[in-house]
């Protein structure tokens, strides 16, 4: 199992009142799966992916990931987590700017520590993986959107991570441009059997998806569904 | 690198902001540089002028007790020509002494026949004192002869005493003086020339007059100080801690005063001088470490969105700091590379234009030289790079401990 989680919850002070953005959920992610999370704005999609990314830390209950337990990783051991083991996207891209398409893909290995040599290789590789080889010495703000999220996607790969996390990535985009990165998501689902967590508003999005988890109120819905998506 | 190629770009992309910051590091560093080339300049030219100038030598060596009790009994105080033998024969022994020689300073009225004055005079070995003056006297005006064993009861005269007591050269006048058994005494003297002091409070007061005749006017065979000079002034305290441990070995304990205790400028100027200069350093100080602190301020506000990302694809909190602190090493170290090019320019135009100012207490005017300090300069360049790299550090540890969540939703 890639992910475990039991009895999550995610408390925000509001003011006087606490909101549970997410709530007492049960969720397990077995490897290779291609799963999109779903709900209305403000049913704890971008939390959760936060929670399983340990970009954020629950208030109560454990999340495993592929046997770390989340909740016990010091700041640095879950920075390390995240650039080793999780790719993320993100709604807004989230490119640096100064740098360009090959520079920032290379990012997660420089973290790392690999000679510039080695991470432009591996990037100008994962570049051409998601079709953007041509513009890989580009500034972001010479590219479009659709691109500039095809360089996210080639910078989440780069680690080759079990895990890619994205939350809302096509929110910014035309609904065409969405669909090729979803296709485009897929495709390396299936070819590498990196494991997709995403979440998404947008319904036509979901026929591409292999299991589907719907959020309200920061409580999963519809088990029924999920099981039917996954036997089907 | 890819660090550092970060911080580069980000600078240049905030083009603007980045100059207005240099410029302020450029210019408070070539304003340190400058002032500081100046007073080691000047403070050249007092050394100078004290030890060559004042002709206090580098070492003064009084009898032991001297400035405690010289005043209620000079006569036991004062250097028996047995101790100078001594002291010069330890002294010359030191192969960085260039010379030793007595002296005998003396005090009392001075007389053209109708008016008389008070008097300070130094008595000096007339062929020695020349050696210590050395090069510094050609600078000082001077009317008529130098001291010299053909005209025994020749003096030098102050300019200011010698238009007060109407004495130009070659003019006889008398000295008076109670001898150090307390008896009255009046010598005749003839001013064989005039020279300045160098400052106005005492070119109106001294006398140069030759060992020799001092010790008639005060009735003695002895000295009441010995001067020694160096051959750099580098080797004065060593000199010092030495002549001290030998003399009193030698059974003549001693005294030792240094030209700067001596000077009647240096010290004071030097302490006045070191005080602006630290006022100097301190502005620039608060200015460089605010511009930086507000340049770098907002570049880490601007780009939270940015840790944020950054931190979440694996970069510590310690790598966000880095990061920060490059771009602000690299402001410190380009500013101050700007600095040294605008100190090098207006040390240029100041060598070209070669001004010139009366300095106060001083009696003729003195030209203005900044001198170029290399190492002086590295030293301030680095110390304004760790500057304002502290001064990066400082918001990017706020922004690297913010909660990521809050950092990515940062628009
Ligand atoms: N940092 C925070 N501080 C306070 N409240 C928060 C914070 N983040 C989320 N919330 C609250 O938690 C709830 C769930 O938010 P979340 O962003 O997870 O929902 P979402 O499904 O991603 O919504 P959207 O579709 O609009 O992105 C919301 O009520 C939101 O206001
Ligand atoms: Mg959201």
């Amino acid at each position: 199992m890639l992910i475990s989680m039991s009895h999550v919850t995610k408390t925000y002070a509001m003011g006087e009142s606490k909101v549970r953005a997410v709530d007492q959920v049960d969720l397990a992610v077995e490897k290779g799966e291609f799963i999109s999370i779903w709900g209305p704005s403000g049913s704890g999609k971008s939390t959760l992916l936060n929670l399983m990314g340990a970009v954020d830390r629950p208030t109560s209950g454990t999340i495993l990931v592929n046997g770390h337990d989340l909740g016990r990783l010091s700041d640095n051991q879950s920075s390390e987590l995240r650039n080793r083991f999780i790719g993320f996207i993100f709604q807004r891209y989230n490119l640096i700017p100064v740098l360009s398409a090959v520079e920032n893909v290379m990012i997660p290995l420089q973290i790392q520590g690999v000679s510039s040599g080695q991470a432009r290789q591996k990037a100008l590789a994962r570049l051409d993986l998601v079709g953007l080889s041509a513009v890989a010495r580009h500034r972001p703000d010479k590219m479009s959107g659709g691109q500039q999220q095809r360089v996210a996607v080639a910078r989440a790969l780069i680690t080759d991570p079990a895990l890619v996390i994205a939350d809302e990535p096509t929110a910014n985009l035309d609904s065409d441009t969405a669909l090729q990165l979803i296709v485009l998501m897929r495709e390396i689902n299936r070819g590498q059997g990196t494991t997709f967590v995403f979440s998404t508003h947008d319904p036509r999005l979901l026929a591409h998806v292999q299991r589907r988890i719907r959020l309200q109120d920061g409580r999963i819905q519809d088990r029924r569904e999920e099981v039917a998506d996954a036997m089907a | 690198m890819q660090w550092l190629k970060i911080a580069l770009r980000n600078l240049l992309k905030n083009r603007r902001r980045s100059l207005v910051t240099l410029m302020a590091v450029a210019i408070g560093f070539a304003a340190v540089g400058l002032f500081r080339g100046y007073t080691a300049n000047t403070y050249e030219g007092l050394r100078q002028s004290a030890i060559r100038g004042e002709g206090l030598g580098h070492l003064t060596i009084y009898k032991a007790g001297w400035a405690a009790h010289a005043h209620g009994d000079p006569q036991s105080y004062m250097l028996t020509p047995a101790e100078i033998e001594k002291i010069i024969a330890v002294t010359e022994a030191d192969p960085h002494v260039l010379l030793a020689t007595p002296q005998l300073h003396v005090a009392g009225l001075v007389s053209n026949g109708r008016i008389s004055n008070i008097f300070l005079a130094k008595g000096v070995v007339p062929a020695d004192y020349r050696t210590i003056t050395g090069g510094m006297s050609g600078m000082r005006a001077m009317q008529g002869q130098d001291l010299s064993p053909e005209a025994p009861f020749g003096v030098l005269m102050a300019r200011d005493l010698a238009t007060q007591l109407d004495m130009p050269p070659d003019s006889d006048g008398v000295i008076m003086a109670t001898t150090l058994d307390g008896q009255m005494n009046a010598l005749d003297i003839r001013v064989s020339g005039t020279y300045d002091t160098g400052s106005d409070a005492t070119n109106d007061k001294y006398l140069l007059l030759s060992y020799a005749y001092a010790q008639s006017l005060y009735d003695t065979d002895r000295a009441d100080r010995l001067i020694v000079l160096l051959d750099h002034w580098r080797y004065t305290q060593a000199a010092r801690l030495r002549f001290e441990q030998q003399l009193t070995a030698a059974g003549v304990p001693c005294e030792i005063k240094s030209w700067e205790e001596l000077s009647l400028f240096y010290s004071k100027v030097k302490g006045m001088f070191d005080m602006i200069f630290m006022f100097i350093f301190l502005i620039v100080l608060i200015i460089v470490v605010m511009s930086t602190v507000n340049t770098m301020g907002m570049s880490v506000m601007e780009r939270t969105r940015e840790i944020g990302t950054l931190r979440v694809l694996g970069l510590k909190r310690r790598g966000i700091s880095v990061l920060f602190a490059l771009e602000g090493a690299l402001l410190g170290l380009l500013g101050s590379l700007c600095g040294v090019v605008l100190n090098l320019v207006v040390w240029a135009v100041i060598r070209m234009a070669g001004p010139s100012y009366i300095p106060p207490g001083v009696s003729t005017p003195v030209p203005l030289v900044v001198n170029l300090l290399p190492v002086a300069m590295l030293v301030l360049a680095l110390f304004l790079t760790l500057l304002s790299m502290a001064a990066a550090v400082l918001p990017a540890r706020r922004a690297a401990r913010m909660e990521l969540v809050d950092a990515l939703g940062h628009v």
